[in-house]
C-alpha cells in the first residue's frame, strides 16, 4: 500500500496498479491505445476515398 | 481525384471501422482487467490470516478475529483493520466450519431479499442503513443502544437476536419485519456482516470511524 | 391497442401482430411497475402501511423487476415490429416466436405470484431455485432465469436467422450483434458465490453493460428506424450517426463499467478507469438529442422548400415520445450520472437516495420513452393509419408522464443531497446517522413530493392507456371519413 505516487499503490501489485502511478496516468494510457489505432483507420479511408 | 471533396468523417465505413475497433479493444481491456481484479478480490485463506497476509477479502475464517476500521495516511481514508483473535458467539471456528457458516449466511442475505431494503457495500435499496461495516457500528456495540436493547452482551448475540425477531425491538417508526429468520441463519448473517466488514472497501462509508469517536465523547480531530 | 389485435391492418406480417402482443404485456407491466412504486412511496411515509403484509422489499423488488421486465417485452415487440420492414422479409419462424412468448408469460406470472404471496424463502438454495435470487433487480429465482435464457435464444434466432435470410441494412447489423451481447451478458448474473466482492462484480456486468451500453445501443438503432418511418430521414445518414452512437456509447460505456467497482472490495485503479470512462459517457447521448433534433428540422426544411404545407411528422405521438427520449436520456442518463460519476463525489453519494434520482430519470428518459413511442408506431402499423396525430390524451399522457417523472427526480435528488450532507460527510455513516437524516424535515418533505409527483406519473399511466385503446379507431374513422 502506498500513495498515490508510489508504485503498486494498491493491496497486491498487478500490471494495472503499475500503470496507477499519478494522477489519471492509467486512464489516460487507456484512452490513448483505444483512440491512437483510429488515426491509422482515418488515414486509411482517406487512401481508399482519394482513389 | 474525383473524390477529393469526400471527407473521411462523412464516411460510413470509417465509423463502422472505428465502432467495431473500439468496442472490441474495450472488451478485451475489460476482460483483461476482470482477470485481475477477480485475482485480487477471491477470498483470502486461513494462513493470509495467521500471517498476517493483508487481503481485499479475507477468508471466512476472519470472523475469529477482531475487526477495526481505521484511517490510513497512506492511503487517504480508512481501511479494515484484522487485530488479535476474538471469539466468535463463545467459541473459534475451524476452516470448514467459517466457511459453512458464511455459506449460509450469504444464502440467508439473498433468500430474505436483504438488498430490498437495506444496501450492501452501498448497492441495494435505499429504506434501511447500509450494511457493509454494520458489525463495526457503535450502535451494536457496548453500550450502544442497539445492544442495549437486545439485553445481550457481544456484539453478535445482540445482532443475532435482533434479526430473529426484529418487530419486537423497534428501533425506528420504519421498523424491520420479522422474516422467519432461525437462530442458525440469524448467526450465519452475523458472520456474513462481521465478514463484510473486513473486506477493503477503499474507504466507503467515508468517516464511519467518526460516529465511534463521537459516541466516545470524542471530537472530528484525528 | 386491444381491439387492433383483431383487426389490423398488418397484411399479412404475423411478426408485426407479435409485436403488438409483446407491447400489450409490456404495458400492463408498466401499470404494475408504478402501482408498486406507489406503495413503497407510501411506506417511506408511512411505515406501518402494510407492514409484514407486504413489505417495501416486496414492493420495491416487484417494481424494478416489472421494470426491468416491461422493458424487456417492449424491446422484444420493437424488435419483431421492425424485421419485416428493416429486413424486407417476414420473421422466418413466427410460430416459435409465438411460443416463445406465451412461455414467457406463463414464467412471467408464476414469478410475480410467487413474489407477492411467497416472498421470502429459507436461506437454502431451494430458495435461489424456486422463490427469490435476492440479488436486486436479478432477484427471478433461478429456474426463471433458465427459462428467459431460453427464451431469448429462441427470440435471439429468430432475429438472427431472419437478418440472414433477408436483406441486411446497418441498422440490422447493430441490432442483431448488439442483441447477442445483450442476452449473452445475463449468463453473468446466474451463479452464487459467497464471496460478496465477486457477486457484486459480476452483477454489475449485467447491470451496467445493460442499462448503460447494450440497451443504449439499442435505444440508437429504435431511434434510427424510428426517424426513417416517421420523418423520412436519410437511411445513409441515421446510420452513419448510428455508428458514431455505436463508438462512442460503447467506448465510454464498456470501460465506464469501472464507476461501480470504486467501493465493493475491488482495487484502487478503477477509480481512475471509472472516472474517466464513465465521465464522457454523456458524450454520445447529446450526440443523439442532436442527430433527432437535427433531422428533423431538416427534413421539416426540405419540406417547406418543396412547397409542402404542414409537418413532415407521420406518427406525432411516437415523434413527441422519441424527442422526449433524445432529452430525457440526455439529461437523465448523462447529467444526472454524471453528477456522481467521479469517485471524489460518489464515495459520498453511494447508497443514497441519489442513486434513485439518477434510476427514475434515467430508466425514463433513455428506456420508457422510446418504448413507448415504438408502442404508437404499432398502433399507427395496426390501423394503417397515414399520419397519425397526438389527440388530447396523447398530450396529457406525455405531459404528465414526463413531469410526474421528473418531480420525483428532483425530490430524491433534494433527499439524497441532504444525505449525502448529513448522513455521510456529517456523520459518517452507520445506523444512527441513517435515521438522524431520514428524520429531517427536508427529507421527509423530499419524500412527500416523490409520492405527490408518483401520482401524478400515475394520472399519466391511466391517459396513456386510454389514448393507446383509442387514438388508433379514432384516427382510422377520420381517416375513412
Amino acid at each position: 500500500m502506498g500513495t498515490l505516487f508510489e508504485p503498486f499503490t494498491d493491496v497486491v501489485p498487478s500490471f494495472f496498479g503499475w500503470l496507477n502511478q499519478g494522477p489519471l496516468t492509467l486512464t489516460i494510457f487507456l484512452h490513448t491505445v483505444i483512440i491512437l489505432p483510429m488515426f491509422w483507420i482515418y488515414f486509411q479511408e482517406k487512401k481508399k476515398l482519394n482513389k | 481525384m474525383a473524390n477529393e471533396n469526400r471527407s473521411v468523417w462523412t464516411s460510413i465505413s470509417f465509423w463502422r471501422r472505428s465502432a467495431a475497433w473500439v468496442t472490441g479493444f474495450a472488451v478485451i481491456l475489460l476482460i483483461w482487467l476482470t482477470f485481475d481484479t477477480l485475482g485480487q478480490i477471491s477470498m483470502g485463506t486461513d494462513a493470509d490470516l495467521k500471517n498476517k497476509v493483508t487481503k481485499r477479502v479475507p477468508a471466512p475464517t476472519v470472523i475469529n478475529y477482531h475487526i477495526d476500521y481505521k484511517y490510513n495516511a497512506k492511503r487517504g481514508h480508512e481501511v479494515p483493520v484484522i487485530g488479535d483473535k476474538q471469539p466468535f458467539f463463545g467459541k473459534e471456528w475451524s476452516e470448514e466450519e467459517a466457511a459453512k457458516l458464511l455459506h449460509l449466511g450469504k444464502l440467508t442475505s439473498q433468500a430474505k431479499n436483504c438488498m430490498d431494503c437495506h444496501t450492501l457495500l452501498g448497492n441495494g435499496a435505499y429504506y434501511a442503513p447500509d450494511l457493509t461495516k454494520a458489525w463495526l457500528d457503535p450502535a451494536w456495540q457496548n453500550g450502544g443502544p442497539l445492544q442495549g436493547m437486545t439485553g445481550k452482551n457481544t456484539v453478535e448475540e445482540a445482532m443475532a437476536e435482533f434479526l430473529q425477531h426484529p418487530s419486537q425491538y423497534p428501533t425506528h417508526a420504519r421498523m424491520m419485519p420479522n422474516l422467519g429468520i432461525t437462530a442458525e441463519e440469524a448467526k450465519g448473517l452475523v458472520a456474513f456482516l462481521k465478514h463484510m466488514s473486513s473486506i477493503d472497501t477503499n474507504g466507503f462509508p467515508r468517516n464511519f470511524s467518526q460516529a465511534a469517536k463521537r459516541e466516545q465523547g470524542g471530537t472530528y480531530a484525528h | 391497442m386491444l381491439t387492433s389485435i383483431k383487426t389490423n391492418e398488418f397484411a399479412g406480417s404475423e411478426s408485426k401482430k407479435l409485436a403488438m402482443m409483446y407491447f400489450r404485456v409490456a404495458i400492463v407491466l408498466f401499470g404494475a411497475q408504478l402501482l408498486m412504486g406507489l406503495i413503497a412511496a407510501i411506506q417511506f411515509l408511512a411505515p406501518g402501511f402494510l407492514f409484514e403484509v407486504f413489505d417495501f422489499s416486496v414492493a420495491r423488488m416487484v417494481h424494478i423487476n416489472a421494470l426491468v421486465v416491461w422493458m424487456l417485452y417492449a424491446m422484444i415487440g420493437s424488435v419483431y415490429y421492425m424485421l419485416p420492414d428493416e429486413t424486407g422479409i417476414e420473421t422466418v419462424n413466427i410460430g416459435v416466436g409465438k411460443l416463445a412468448f406465451w412461455v414467457l408469460t406463463a414464467a412471467v406470472t408464476v414469478v410475480v405470484l410467487v413474489y407477492i404471496f411467497i416472498q421470502v424463502g429459507s436461506g437454502t438454495e431451494a430458495t435461489i431455485w424456486l422463490i427469490n435470487e435476492g440479488r436486486e433487480y436479478l432477484e427471478a429465482p433461478r429456474w426463471a432465469d433458465i427459462g428467459i435464457v431460453v427464451v431469448v435464444l429462441t427470440f435471439y434466432w429468430n432475429v438472427f436467422a431472419t437478418y440472414m435470410k433477408g436483406q441486411k441494412t446497418g441498422i440490422m447489423t447493430v441490432m442483431v450483434a448488439n442483441l447477442m451481447a445483450l442476452a449473452g451478458l445475463y449468463l453473468a448474473g446466474m451463479f452464487f458465490t459467497d464471496n460478496i466482492s465477486m457477486d457484486q462484480y459480476w452483477w454489475w456486468w449485467v447491470i451496467h453493460l445493460w442499462v448503460e451500453a447494450t440497451w443504449e445501443v439499442f435505444v440508437g438503432t429504435l431511434a434510427a428506424y424510428a426517424l426513417i418511418k416517421i420523418i423520412d430521414a436519410k437511411r445513409e445518414i441515421v446510420e452513419m450517426w448510428l455508428w458514431i452512437e455505436v463508438l462512442m456509447l460503447f467506448g465510454s460505456g464498456i470501460l465506464g463499467l469501472g464507476h461501480h467497482y470504486f467501493w465493493i472490495g475491488t482495487p484502487e485503479y478503477w477509480w481512475e478507469i471509472g472516472a474517466l470512462f464513465s465521465a464522457l459517457e454523456p458524450v454520445p447521448l447529446v450526440a443523439m438529442f442532436v442527430h433527432v433534433l437535427y433531422d428533423w428540422g431538416k427534413e421539416q426544411g426540405i419540406a417547406k422548400a418543396e412547397g409542402k404545407p404542414g409537418s413532415v411528422m407521420k406518427n406525432g405521438p411516437a415523434m413527441a415520445w422519441i424527442v422526449t427520449n433524445a432529452f430525457g436520456n440526455f439529461l437523465g442518463a448523462g447529467i444526472w450520472g454524471f453528477f456522481h460519476t467521479l469517485p471524489q463525489v460518489n464515495i459520498y453519494t453511494h447508497g443514497t437516495q441519489f442513486t434513485a434520482a439518477h434510476g427514475h430519470l434515467a430508466f425514463f428518459g433513455a428506456y420508457a420513452t422510446i418504448l413507448i413511442g415504438m408502442m404508437y408506431m404499432g398502433i399507427q402499423g395496426a390501423y394503417g393509419i397515414e399520419r397519425l396525430k397526438a389527440t388530447f390524451r396523447s398530450k396529457m399522457a406525455i405531459f404528465l408522464i414526463t413531469f410526474g417523472v421528473v418531480g420525483m427526480t428532483v425530490a430524491l435528488t433534494i433527499a439524497g443531497y441532504e444525505q449525502v450532507l448529513v448522513e455521510r460527510a456529517d456523520l459518517g455513516g452507520g445506523w444512527e446517522a441513517f435515521f438522524t437524516a431520514q428524520n429531517l424535515p427536508w427529507y421527509i418533505q423530499a419524500q412527500v413530493w416523490r409520492t405527490i409527483m408518483g401520482v401524478v406519473t400515475f394520472v399519466g399511466f391511466i391517459y396513456l392507456v386510454w389514448d393507446l385503446l383509442t387514438i388508433g379507431k379514432q384516427a382510422k374513422a377520420a381517416q375513412s371519413a
